[in-house]
This record gives structure tokens, C-alpha cells and sequence, in this order.
């Protein structure tokens, strides 16, 4: 079967720093999988080649069997892969669910002069869009639900930031869903929620989930599979306790004498 | 086929002169421009009005010392003051305006600033009418300092200096370039090798980390609106020198040419401001004098529209790297 | 935890919630004007504006209606074009008063004497509409490579290349200079509905009113849709929303086009009504005018548009140098009153300032009058029902010099007023409200041209210190 998505041999530099060298990996679909490492590993930038926002300097990056490298970005999120940001990168002037309404445009027809003369398209993608916006909001339990539909992005929480985050990226509807770091800066009781939650993502919304993360608890309660990176190499892939005690891994994070 | 090519060097090498010269005075509008984008990430669209008060700042340092055709002290320090009168006034004016038009809109949205500095413009640009009215000011500059002023005996400024395949180098002209080349000389050193300086590069690089290192970032940020508009009054006072009239809408044009230079460097360079002054003065110079007066102006923009597109942060600029 | 007792529930989410509510509460007129914008149903404010300006023609005479309803009605269609570049997709267009230009003299080419061209208004619209968007499509191709203020720098010397290009250059083309140079095109054909023509202002008039309602409209409804979502979008964070499906560039350019379209059109309205056309229409002042238009009511607000461009036109217009200078006067003092109403908290300490400020005047008038009675042997201009105000003001004979002193010294006043608070502040108000009035009589009145963009200038800068989100708009958070 062929692999979801798959990395071969990309290669990226900016000017004299590698942040990717031949990276080879996989993800199957519907699985769940990890992507760790220590702080510049190139996780973020993986997931940036991923997207089209940087274009590597060799390899392929494939997509269910195509080859997604030179395309622009929002093409590869129509084709199906979405991602949130490590930084948080929200609509914030707009509201919660326009947040989530705005990435549905990826996925409907209606034109301008349909939209100003309010035609019969028009009106019925508004309504599915909006259905779609208070689907994926529900994810999310009683967290962005009722009045936080029509809250500014601006007043929200953190976590509930970055839950908006992750319900917007839905909205593309996406096959593959790219979470950097989603439970960042988040206290223990929300990050137990979110690896319920990310598990919820693939049962229930049928999603194949690609994570970076640095909470090794979160890792192990939802990965089928981890891939270790350092220095813009592929270190370790396997299961959970092969990859944690992996010498190299722990090298990468500990140094040689953690290793020891 | 001796004459047509005498007479094309000798054009060329006359106009080669006048952008220099032109080229200069754009150059030191320019830094003014690039300074405060480069610290402020702000377009100071008054500017160009600064530089005009300078122009009337001199004149009026002029008028006072005796007028145009009587001056009361010998030209040489005459000139110095009106230099001074000149930048000291626009420096003033330039850290005014800062302080009450764009101090408050520091962490507003980038249109306020934007719209705010047009508005000082407009502000800046009819108060000089009201002031001092439509009707042209001189410097008289062509017999400014002659012992015989009111029968139009020429004065030492439109001395030539060198004389390069029949093209007179005037006095004023070497001036303006020698002036300029000082100035900029002393603004290196001082970016470079100064503490103020050094306050200046870390402000624009992060103005809240710099204020926690320790930096008054308001006064650096007074400070270089301060120099950016000294610069720009001295450039005032060299237009009156050259070209005598002052008028209350010379900043405007001049102010869009030293800007066009400012961004064609690479705004937020220094040497980039130069060098963009001097390629517009030079295409200006050019283009008028091979093309016709008309398209002076437009060769000038289209520079501009085309170095951007091929080099969006312009010629010396560095292009920042935004990490995702 | 919960917190016990009566203490304040901060972070707890309704209270949260209501927020926005808290927000609204505060600012006092704007916020009125919020209140309104948010409550009333688009339809109905649109009925009421299109209810209101369909009577203006019964009551306004001929020339009133010329540049208080149809001049109005320009703006308020070029500040709907801005609203799409600016305030939808966020793109920094200062150039866009070339478009309008374009489409003026497009149109005058096609329906003059300049060619002996006379296209009837149902060709020539499409054909100058059409090429205004082209036109605008093109300026947008190279905003894909230009971030923020470089978009803004080249876009402003397209502008100032237009005025240029339409003035000095004026190529020759077919025998005539094209542009028509300094003097422009004249003669140009009124604009005509399928062979009825235009020509009276009334019908003028009607005819903008109905393509302004239907620009609304159509605008309203577009912000509404996905497209307008995705402009929104794209003014947020053009990566996030590229990550997020959307076709950025693709949008920037639909932005640049419709703008520019909307421009164009307005253009063949204003040469048709005008029925010349020269550069100076078309240049920066006029640029920054639709800028202040949609600034002030509140960038993105299709009302905010439509208020601004009423306050600011019909304020300027007041200040033209053809109107009868009492006319001036009065809107003068009315906004000085109006600015202390609103701005000097509570009643009596408005109180203390009028009456201050009333005395002083006439004190200080018989105290110079008693030095020096050519201190105040000056006219006032016009004074008409307000001639107390001489006794009041003081305008020497011969008042050059004391004019500039006195408008310098009013500039620095207004300045300090800036700065201090409280008593300090009320007490500086007074002398500085006396000295714009003297101010007003020895300079503004005799200049009213000049006047009019000094207080213009100073407008601008008010409104982005003190509120840069205008009237109808709501404070935006921006990251750095």
C-alpha cells in the first residue's frame, strides 16, 4: 500500500545551515504519528516543505503517490494537507467561527458575481460552509461552542487559540492534518484533553495525523509511531519505548553523557 | 567629424556635472528617508517639508544678515550660517513632528503612522504658504557676495573651479558635492563608532529588546529624526544655493525624488541612500538634458518601478528573513 | 479554583464574554455611532441614505446639488473602490486616484472632440470599466513580489507617473497630444442611458445616486461571501491564509481589479458631469482625500464610507473660496463649539471655558483698543449677522506679521494642549480657543483655499493619534 504521505531524499539549506539532509520518511494513512527531536531539529521546517512554503533543494515530497514539490501552498492544502503553526497564526480581528469559515473557500465553486447577485450556489455554499464551521467547532465540546462563535479571535485563551487553530485547519477538510506542537504552553489537565482529542481525530473524523511535539507524555499516549529527527537528519523511527531508548535519541537530547 | 562629438562631450559631461550635484542633494534627502524607515519602519512623508523650511530657514538667516544683494558679512561665513540656520530649524521641526505626530502611533496599525505623516504634510506645506505666502523667495545666489550685486556682477558662487572639456565646475557645485561627502563621512562614523549609534542599529533591529537592554529608545528615535532632518535642511539650503528660488511646494517633487533614491538603494541602508541619490540625480540630469524636461520626472519613476521589480528591497537593501 | 465570595470573576468566561459588550459602552459619540451601525439592519440603513439624498434635488438649488450631492456621491463611489483594496484584502494602494484619472480620460477620449469620437454611454462604460480593472490587474502583478510598504511606494509613483504622464509627457497620437496635456480634455459628451442623455443636474444626479446604491449593494454582498472571508483573511495573515486554502495572489489581483473598476467607473460619471478633465483632478491631494474618507469613517465600513465622504466633502465645500466667506464662518465656530461640547467634561467646566473665553475677547479687544486703535481698526471679512465678533477678536490694520505670530503661537498652544492635564488644561483652553478665532479672522478667511488643507492636515493627524480606528471601525490587533 502506498504511504499517505512520504518524504525521499529532501534536502534543504539556507545559505550555510542544513535543516533537512535526505530525509526519508512516511505516514501510512490513518495513522497517528510523532515527529520529535530538540529545539532546530528541522520539525517545523519538515512541515513548512510539506506545506509548499519552502521549496526544497532536492527529493521528492509525495502525496498520495504525487509529487507536491513547486506547487503553491494552497494548492497542496486543497489536495488535502493541513497544518497549524507553532507561533499560532489566527485570523485574530475576525471571529471565531469566520476563522473556521475562511478555510473552507479551498473547497467551494461560488464565484463573485454569483456572491453579488446572491444566486442560488452562492447561498447554498454559504449555508453548508457555515454548517461546516459549527461541525468542526463541536470537535471541540463546549469549548468554542454557543457564544464563542461569535467571539473576536483576539479575546480568546490560549488553549482555546490553539483548539481554533486545529478546527480551522479542519475546515479544509484535509486527509492529512500537520499539529506543530499543539499542546504548547498548555497545563497538564488541557494537554490530557488534547491527547484525547487528537485520538478523537483520527476515530472520529477519519483524519491521518502527523505531530510534532516535545511532551513526551502526549507522544506516547497517541503515536502508532515515532520518527526522531536531529539536525535535519532522520535518527530513530519505531514504536514509542524503541525510539525513547534509542541511544542516538537520547544523545540528540541529552548529550554524551546522558547517553552514558 | 570633429564638432558633433566635441559637442556631445562636452553635453555629456555637463550634465554628468549637474547630476552629481543633483545627485547629491537627492542623496541627503535619502538618508533622512532611510533612517527613520530603517528605525521606525515609518514612510516620514513630511520629509520633503522639512526640507523646504530648511530652504526658508536659510533665506530668512539670509534676509536677516542683509538680504540677497547686500549682505552684511563676507559670503563665506554668510554661507555657513544659512547652513546652520537651515539645519538647525528643520532638525527642530523634524523631531516636533516626531514627537506629536508620531510618537503616539507607535504600536498602532502601519496605515496610522502612514496617514498621519500625510497629513503633516499637508499641514507642514500650507502653513508655508499661509506664512509666507505663494510668491517665490531668491537666494540670488548668482550674484550673492559680488561687490556689485545690483548690476548683476556675478558673485563667487558660478565661479568656475575646474574647467573640464569647456564645462565650467562652479564654486556652488563643488560645494553642495563637498558639503555632502562631509556629512555623510560624519554620519558613517557616527552609526558605526558611536554610542548613539550603536543605540540607533539596535533600535531598529528590535525596538522592545533594545528597551530592555537598557536603550531610551524615544530619545534615539528624537535623535535620528533629529540628524535625518538636519541632513535634509542642509539639503535645503544647498537647493537655494544652486537653484535660488525657495518656494513653499519644493518639497514636494524634491521629497519624492530623495524617497525614489532612498528606496532604489535599499531603504534602510545608508550608503544605499547615496548611491540611490546619485543614480536619480543622474537619470534626472540625463534624461532631461538627452530626452526633453517632460520625461525627466517619468524616467525617474519608471527607475524606480523597475528596480523594484527586479530587486524588491532595492539595490544595497538586505532582504529580512522571516522565520515561519 | 473558583473564587469565593463576593470577588471579582476576571478570567471567567462569561465575563469574558461580555467584553465586547463592556466595549461598546464607553466612546461616548462613536460609540452611538457603533451602536447604530451594529443594530440597524443593512437594508435599512441603506434605505434611509438612498430616502434621504433622493430629496436633496428638491430642495438644493442647481448648484448646490453640483457640489454638495453629486460631488458627495464621487467620493463616496471612490471610497467604496478604496474600501476594496484597503480596507478587504489590506493592500496599501496610494496610487489608486490614477485609476479614476484613467477612467476619466478614457472616457473623454471616447466620447469628445478630442478624436471625434462619440461612443453612446452603453459601450463606452463596459469599455472603460473593463480596461480601469485590466489596468488595475496589471498594477497588481507585481504586488505578489511586494510586501506592505513597497506595494505602497509603487503604487504611489504609479499614481505620480499618471499625473506626470497626463500632464508633461502628453504624446503625440494621431495628429493630437493625447492627454491634451495642462489643459486637459474638454468638451467632453454627457453620459446617456441608452440614448437619453444626461445633461441636466438633477438627472445627473439620480443616475450616480442609483449606480451608488446598487455599488453598496453589490459590496455588502460580497463582503459577505467566501470572498470577502478570504480578503479578510488575506489582510490578517496572507501565510496563515495560504496554508488555509486560500489563493492569495489570485485574491490580491480580484482586489486590485474590482477597486480599480469601481474607480474607473466613478471616473466616467465625473468627466461626463464635469465635462473636462485635467491632471489636477487626479493628484495626490485627491488621493489622500478618499483616504481620509475612509479612514475616518472606519476602514472596511461600507457606512463608515459613506459618512466620511459627507462630512468631508460637504466640509470642504464650505470652505471653497467661491462660498460666501459667513457661510465658512459659521461652520468654523459650529465645529470649535462642537469640539468643546464633546471634548470638555463636565457642563460647568464647558461653562468656565465659554465664559472665559467670551470675555477675554472682548477684555483683551478694549484693552489693545486703548493702547493701540490700529490694532484693531482691521475689517472683518464679511462679518454679515456675526458683526459683534469685532468687537470681539482682534484684527489690526495691516496685519501680516500679526497674523503669522498669531497662528504660529496658536499651533504651539494647540500643541501644549497635548500635553497637560487637568486645570492646566482647561485654563490653556481658553486663550487657545480666542486665538483660533483670531487666527480664523486675520489669516483663514482671506485664504480659505489654504485653510481648508492646513485644517485638513491637521485632521488627519488628530484622527490617527486620537483614534485611528475612525468612526465606525473597531480597534484592530495587529502583531508586529
Amino acid at each position: 500500500m502506498t504511504p499517505l504521505f512520504e518524504f525521499k531524499g529532501v534536502t534543504k539549506s539556507f545559505g550555510g545551515l542544513t535543516v533537512a539532509d535526505r530525509l526519508d520518511f512516511h505516514v501510512d494513512e490513518g495513522e497517528i504519528v510523532s515527529l520529535i527531536g530538540p529545539n532546530g531539529a528541522g520539525k517545523t521546517t519538515a512541515f513548512n516543505l510539506a506545506t509548499g512554503i519552502y521549496r526544497p533543494d532536492s527529493g521528492e515530497i509525495l502525496f498520495d503517490g504525487e509529487n507536491v514539490v513547486g506547487l503553491q501552498p494552497h494548492k497542496i492544502t486543497q489536495l488535502g494537507i493541513a497544518r497549524t503553526f507553532q507561533t499560532l497564526r489566527l485570523f485574530l480581528n475576525m471571529t471565531v467561527k469566520e476563522n473556521v469559515m475562511a478555510a473552507a473557500y479551498g473547497h467551494t465553486r461560488s464565484t463573485v458575481v454569483e456572491a453579488i447577485f446572491r444566486l442560488p450556489r452562492a447561498r447554498r455554499e454559504e449555508r453548508e460552509i457555515s454548517q461546516l464551521a459549527e461541525e468542526k467547532l463541536a470537535f471541540f465540546g463546549q469549548r468554542l461552542a454557543g457564544y464563542r462563535h461569535q467571539q473576536q479571535a483576539y479575546n480568546l485563551s490560549y488553549a482555546n487559540r490553539r483548539r481554533l487553530e486545529i478546527a480551522r485547519a479542519m475546515a479544509t477538510n484535509p486527509r492529512l492534518l500537520l499539529l506543530d506542537e499543539p499542546a504548547a504552553g498548555m497545563n497538564p489537565a488541557e494537554t490530557h484533553e488534547l491527547t484525547e482529542l487528537i485520538g478523537r481525530l483520527r476515530t472520529d473524523g477519519g483524519y491521518t495525523v502527523l505531530v510534532i511535539e516535545h511532551d513526551m507524555h502526549v507522544v506516547e499516549g497517541i503515536s502508532d509511531r515515532v520518527i526522531a529527527l536531529d539536525h535535519g537528519v532522520k535518527i530513530a523511527e519505531g514504536s514509542f519505548e524503541q525510539v525513547a531508548t534509542n541511544e542516538l535519541v537520547i544523545e540528540a537530547y541529552l548529550g554524551l553523557q546522558g547517553a552514558a | 567629424m570633429e564638432l558633433p562629438l566635441a559637442f556631445n562631450a562636452q553635453l555629456f559631461i555637463q550634465l554628468l556635472v549637474n547630476g552629481i550635484t543633483l545627485g547629491s542633494l537627492y542623496g541627503l534627502i535619502a538618508l533622512g528617508y532611510s533612517m527613520v524607515y530603517g528605525i521606525l519602519k515609518l514612510l516620514n512623508f513630511a520629509h520633503g517639508d522639512v526640507y523646504m523650511f530648511g530652504a526658508f530657514a536659510g533665506y530668512g538667516a539670509l534676509s536677516l544678515l542683509g538680504g540677497p544683494l547686500s549682505p552684511n558679512i563676507a559670503i563665506a561665513p554668510l554661507i555657513v550660517l544659512m547652513f546652520l540656520a537651515g539645519m538647525v530649524v528643520s532638525g527642530l521641526l523634524g523631531v516636533v513632528v516626531e514627537r506629536f505626530a508620531y510618537r503616539p502611533l507607535r504600536d498602532a496599525p502601519r496605515i496610522a503612522p502612514l496617514i498621519s505623516a500625510l497629513g503633516v504634510s499637508f499641514f507642514l506645506q500650507n502653513s508655508a504658504l499661509l506664512l509666507f505666502g505663494a510668491q517665490f523667495r531668491t537666494y540670488n545666489s548668482f550674484v550673492l557676495g559680488s561687490k556689485n550685486a545690483e548690476f548683476f556682477e556675478p558673485g563667487p558662487l558660478t565661479d568656475p573651479v575646474f574647467v573640464v572639456k569647456d564645462v565650467n565646475i562652479q564654486l556652488v557645485q563643488l560645494l553642495v558635492v563637498a558639503t555632502t561627502v562631509s556629512l555623510m563621512v560624519a554620519l558613517t562614523l557616527l552609526v558605526a563608532k558611536t554610542q548613539i549609534g550603536k543605540a540607533m542599529r539596535a533600535t531598529s533591529y528590535d525596538r522592545e529588546a533594545a528597551a530592555m537592554m537598557g536603550i531610551d529608545t524615544d530619545r534615539v528615535i528624537a535623535s535620528t529624526f533629529f540628524i535625518g532632518s538636519v541632513l535634509a535642511g542642509a539639503a535645503g539650503v544647498m537647493f537655494g544655493l544652486l537653484f535660488s528660488q525657495v518656494f513653499h511646494f519644493m518639497g514636494f517633487l524634491a521629497g519624492l525624488k530623495g524617497f525614489t533614491a532612498a528606496v532604489v538603494g535599499g531603504i534602510g541602508s545608508i550608503p544605499g541612500a547615496m548611491l540611490g541619490g546619485l543614480l536619480v540625480g543622474l537619470a534626472e540630469s540625463f534624461a532631461a538634458g538627452y530626452l526633453g524636461g517632460r520625461w525627466a520626472d517619468l524616467t525617474v519613476f519608471g527607475i524606480l518601478i523597475l528596480v523594484l521589480l527586479v530587486r524588491p528591497t532595492g539595490l544595497l537593501g538586505t532582504r529580512a528573513i522571516q522565520k515561519v | 479554583m473558583e473564587p469565593a465570595g463576593d470577588t471579582p470573576r476576571v478570567g471567567v468566561d462569561d465575563w469574558v464574554a461580555s467584553h465586547e459588550a463592556r466595549l461598546d459602552q464607553r466612546g461616548g459619540f462613536a460609540g452611538l455611532a457603533r451602536k447604530i451601525d451594529d443594530r440597524v439592519p443593512a437594508w435599512a440603513r441603506l434605505a434611509v441614505f438612498a430616502g434621504f439624498a433622493a430629496t436633496l434635488p428638491l430642495w438644493m438649488g442647481r448648484g448646490d446639488l453640483f457640489v454638495y450631492g453629486i460631488f458627495t456621491l464621487i467620493y463616496i463611489l471612490l471610497g467604496l473602490g478604496l474600501n476594496v483594496v484597503v480596507g478587504y484584502a489590506g493592500l496599501l494602494d496610494l496610487g489608486y486616484v490614477a485609476f479614476f484619472g484613467f477612467g476619466a480620460y478614457f472616457y473623454a477620449l471616447l466620447s469628445s472632440e478630442q478624436y471625434g469620437i462619440h461612443w453612446p454611454s452603453a459601450i463606452s462604460f463596459p469599455v472603460v470599466v473593463a480596461s480601469t480593472a485590466l489596468l488595475g490587474l496589471v498594477l497588481g502583478i507585481p504586488s505578489r513580489r511586494l510586501l506592505g510598504d513597497y506595494l505602497a511606494i509603487v503604487t504611489l509613483f504609479f499614481g505620480q507617473a499618471f499625473v506626470v504622464f497626463v500632464n508633461a509627457a502628453n504624446p503625440k497620437v494621431a495628429g493630437t497630444g493625447l492627454t491634451g496635456g495642462p489643459n486637459g480634455i474638454a468638451d467632453i459628451d454627457p453620459n446617456d442611458l441608452f440614448g437619453y442623455e444626461l445633461t441636466t443636474r438633477t438627472q445627473q444626479f439620480y443616475f450616480l445616486l442609483f449606480v451608488v446604491v446598487a455599488v453598496l449593494a453589490g459590496l455588502h454582498f460580497l463582503n459577505e461571501s467566501r470572498t470577502g472571508r478570504a480578503w479578510r483573511a488575506l489582510r490578517e495573515d496572507p501565510l496563515a491564509a495560504q496554508a488555509m486554502s486560500i489563493p492569495v495572489n489570485r485574491l490580491k489581483l480580484m482586489a486590485f481589479a474590482f477597486g480599480a473598476g469601481i474607480a474607473g467607473l466613478a471616473g466616467c460619471i465625473f468627466a461626463a458631469v464635469l465635462t473636462a478633465v485635467t491632471s489636477g483632478n487626479f493628484a495626490l491631494p485627491i488621493l489622500i482625500t478618499i483616504y481620509a474618507i475612509m479612514i475616518l469613517g472606519g476602514i472596511g465600513s461600507l457606512t463608515g464610507v459613506v459618512i466620511g465622504a459627507i462630512v468631508i466633502n460637504v466640509s470642504f465645500q464650505f470652505l471653497a473660496p467661491e462660498n460666501p466667506q459667513n457661510n465658512a464662518r459659521v461652520l468654523f465656530y459650529a465645529v470649535v463649539m462642537l469640539l468643546l461640547v464633546l471634548g470638555v467634561r463636565p457642563w460647568w467646566r464647558l461653562g468656565v471655558v465659554l465664559g472665559g473665553v467670551a470675555v477675554l475677547g472682548f477684555a483683551a479687544n478694549a484693552v489693545v483698543e486703548a493702547i493701540s486703535p490700529s490694532w484693531t481698526a482691521g475689517a472683518v471679512v464679511e462679518a454679515g449677522r456675526l458683526g459683534f465678533i469685532s468687537d470681539w477678536v482682534i484684527v489690526p490694520a495691516g496685519h501680516d506679521r500679526f497674523a503669522n505670530a498669531a497662528y504660529i503661537t496658536l499651533v504651539v498652544a494647540v500643541l501644549t494642549l497635548t500635553r497637560v492635564r487637568g486645570w492646566w488644561r482647561t485654563g490653556l483652553l481658553i486663550p487657545t480657543v480666542y486665538l483660533s478665532a483670531i487666527v480664523w479672522e486675520t489669516s483663514f478667511v482671506e485664504q480659505p483655499a489654504v485653510a481648508r488643507w492646513i485644517l485638513f492636515g491637521a485632521l488627519l493627524v488628530f484622527l490617527m493619534t486620537v483614534r485611528p480606528q475612525g468612526l465606525l471601525g473597531t480597534p484592530r490587533v495587529e502583531i508586529v
